[in-house]
């Protein structure tokens, strides 16, 4: 009964197809519903108790043993308790320094558990606001409007500090992104210039001590601890001094004196500073320890700052953010670039993972093979953070590339090139039950190790170069976007996966 | 208004927003029921039901960003309700219901060809890869939504959509 020509179905033809039958099949029962129908006002943890309750009754019927029965029920009450707790629980803090402090707390879904004012002038600012419950965006946007409002944001000098902790470094990441992207949103609208510091930290009772010692908040106890202790002209003596200045005068300090930032230090644009850079934070590393990053500075004739780059400790969770040539960084200081995270390669799907959020313009994206000869690809389907590239006619066992156009890293609009490598492995797509992402693991290897060489020469490249500040040099280990620069990056596969699986469990 | 906030909406009553939720995923749902039930007309009641359960239900959502994940939980619970009620029933093994023999499955669509990769697509494939190719093939969900509204790992979803379309090819070929 079935058309003859459908054995030569491709992939789309196939999708067409699935699409027209459901499309077709699907009915209209909207008109069915009835809105009378009493809807169930109940809180969710009630309603999740009764859909357990409920899933536990039937259960009972056919559980012979009470005595079964019963570890089930301690088993719900548990896990009610546990989703309940886990909600309530902090996972991450925020801190905002500016000379007011305040900590935001927060729980796993990103709202505000608590709000803290960590100094006199934190108290007027967070005076009379409710923000408790409410998603971190909206809270970090009043605070910081607040700071504005309260005159604590108002010249050219302004700085900012934002420090997150989380145990997550990607998490952690994550958040300081999103946290940074607020904050330069509410300066950019009150027409406001500042210097935007952030930094992510692990809790440490060192830290701790300092920060209660000196009545600061822990991140600028570890922000100035940093700093301390990547300076040499700079002791704990200093601390005193440093901890009663505002972030302001803390950012002067470091301007005037050239001082670095600390290990994991770098520094990026802030867009509405410099009109021709934009932002461009550098790509964090997954370290065993911290992370710090100044990612805005603030207009040219402050920014003489150095920068030190990241080096990836584990080349097997970020691999690719390697420090680009010193050379190639001052010829190109506002160029952008965007790192890729991953590559995986499945039966005709490439699927390309983002360090950074990127937007798209018109994607394009080219696959050769070594030997030059092109493959029909094409982007079909495309997000901030990552995009899908279906190819066609390569072979097994053969190494490619392909070079992504189109896109742009967040914050600005200039339109980029990646590239990327990937291996078609010699197995076989015959093999159906094979692991799904078991092909690429030797590979990528192989590229891994390719750049743990390229991060230690390029890194001491770059190490050489901070020493030497200069008035609008921007950090970021990612300014160049030359193929040679690019190529040198490599796109870890399934052990990525799982480490952020890890990870963000 | 996002499906969330609509979803938000729904649980104060109201009904244009369930409308225009109900606008927004029919397809996906049905798609999602379809894939674990295999047949159009139980597909459609609980479809159904799945919605009056929204409406009733919307109030208790959480908000956790994944309102289609939730959609989903109700429209799985009640396609296994059903699973089971069919077994008391005809006294027949789940696994009939969910496996392989059922019987030549009929499908009300006048396009042959329509019929036939569909027809395949619900025979041939697991119920993962079932949910996978008419979550993206169908209802146009991305693999990405896709692995994070049925809480799989992308590669995984990415792959079980490769090897699930090659599957069919192969059976489309081979009939």
């Amino acid at each position: 009964m079935q058309g003859s020509g459908l054995g030569q179905l491709n992939t789309r033809q196939i999708e067409k197809h699935l699409k027209s039958a459901v499309d077709t099949l699907t009915p209209n029962i909207l008109e069915q519903i009835d809105f009378s129908v009493p809807q169930i006002k109940v809180s969710g943890q009630e309603q999740q108790n009764q859909v357990m309750l409920l899933r536990l009754q039937r259960r009972m019927r056919r559980l012979a043993a009470a005595a079964a029965a019963c570890v089930c029920l301690v088993f719900i009450g548990g896990g009610s308790f546990y989703y309940h707790m886990e909600n309530r629980r902090v996972e991450s803090v925020i801190g905002i320094d500016v000379n007011p402090s305040v900590e935001l707390s927060i729980n796993r879904n990103g709202r505000v558990l608590k709000v803290r004012a960590l100094n006199e002038d934190a108290v007027s600012i967070i005076d009379g606001m409710d923000l408790e419950g409410v998603d971190l965006n909206v809270a970090v946007n009043a605070v910081v409007g607040a700071m504005v409002t309260h005159g604590y944001l108002d010249d050219l000098d302004n700085a900012i500090l934002v420090t997150v902790s989380n145990d997550s470094v990607r998490k952690a990441r994550e958040l300081r992104s999103s946290v940074v992207g607020d904050i330069e949103h509410v300066l950019k609208e009150n027409q406001v210039e500042a210097v935007v510091y952030d930094q992510q930290v692990i809790e440490d009772e060192e830290i701790d001590a300092i920060a209660r010692q000196y009545n600061i908040s822990y991140g600028k106890a570890y922000f100035l601890k940093e700093l301390i202790d990547q300076n040499q002209g700079l002791t704990m003596e200093d601390m005193e001094a440093l901890s009663s200045m505002s972030m302001e005068e803390i950012a002067g300090r470091i301007a005037e004196s050239s001082y670095a930032l600390g290990e994991l230090a770098d520094q990026a644009e802030d867009p509405e500073t410099t009109e021709e850079t934009s932002q461009k934070p550098e790509t964090s590393e997954e370290t065993a320890s911290v992370e710090e990053t100044v990612t805005a500075t603030e207009s040219s004739e402050t920014a003489a700052e150095e920068t030190e780059t990241t080096t990836a400790e584990e080349t097997t969770t970020a691999p690719l953010a390697t420090a680009p040539a010193t050379e190639a960084q001052e010829e190109q200081p506002e160029e952008d670039t965007v790192e890729i995270d991953y590559v995986d390669y499945e039966e005709g799907m490439i699927y390309v993972c983002f360090l950074e959020r990127v937007k798209w313009n018109t994607p394009s994206v080219v696959v050769r093979d070594r030997d030059g000869n092109s493959y029909a690809a094409m982007v079909s389907d495309s997000s901030r953070n990552d995009c899908f590239i279906e190819v066609d006619g390569l072979e097994g066992e053969k190494e490619y590339t392909f070079v992504l156009g189109g896109l742009c890293p967040a914050g600005s609009d200039t339109a980029v090139t990646v590239k990327g490598y990937f291996e078609v492995p010699e197995i076989a797509s015959e093999i159906l039950d094979e692991e799904d992402t078991q092909p690429e693991e030797t590979e990528e290897r192989e590229e891994t190790e390719e750049s743990e060489e390229t991060e230690e020469s390029s890194s001491r490249e770059t190490d050489a170069d901070d020493r030497k500040p200069t008035e609008t040099e921007t950090t970021v280990s990612e300014t160049v976007k030359t193929e040679e620069e690019i190529e040198s990056r490599t796109e870890p596969s399934s052990e990525d996966l799982k480490d952020s699986k890890e990870e963000s469990s | 208004m996002n499906d969330e906030e609509l979803l938000k909406q729904v649980g104060t009553g109201d009904e244009d927003a369930f409308r225009q939720l109900y606008h927004n995923t029919d397809r996906t749902v049905y798609s999602f029921i379809l894939s674990i039930l295999k047949n159009p007309q139980d597909a459609e009641e609980v479809m159904q039901e799945t919605y009056l359960k929204i409406w009733t239900s919307a109030a208790s959502y959480h908000s956790q960003g994944k309102p289609l994940a939730w959609i989903f939980t109700i429209a799985r619970n009640l396609c296994y309700m059903r699973f089971r009620d069919q077994k008391r029933q005809a006294d027949m093994g789940l696994d009939d219901l969910n496996g392989e023999e059922t019987g030549e499955l009929c499908l009300p669509l006048e396009n042959l060809a329509d019929a036939m990769v569909l027809r395949s697509a619900l025979e041939i494939l697991k119920e993962d890869e079932r949910q996978i190719v008419l979550l993206h093939a169908s209802a146009g969900l991305k693999h990405r939504e896709i692995a994070s509204n049925l809480q799989m790992p992308l590669a995984t979803v990415l792959s079980k959509y490769n090897r699930a379309i090659k599957k069919l090819k192969q059976y489309l070929r081979e009939e």
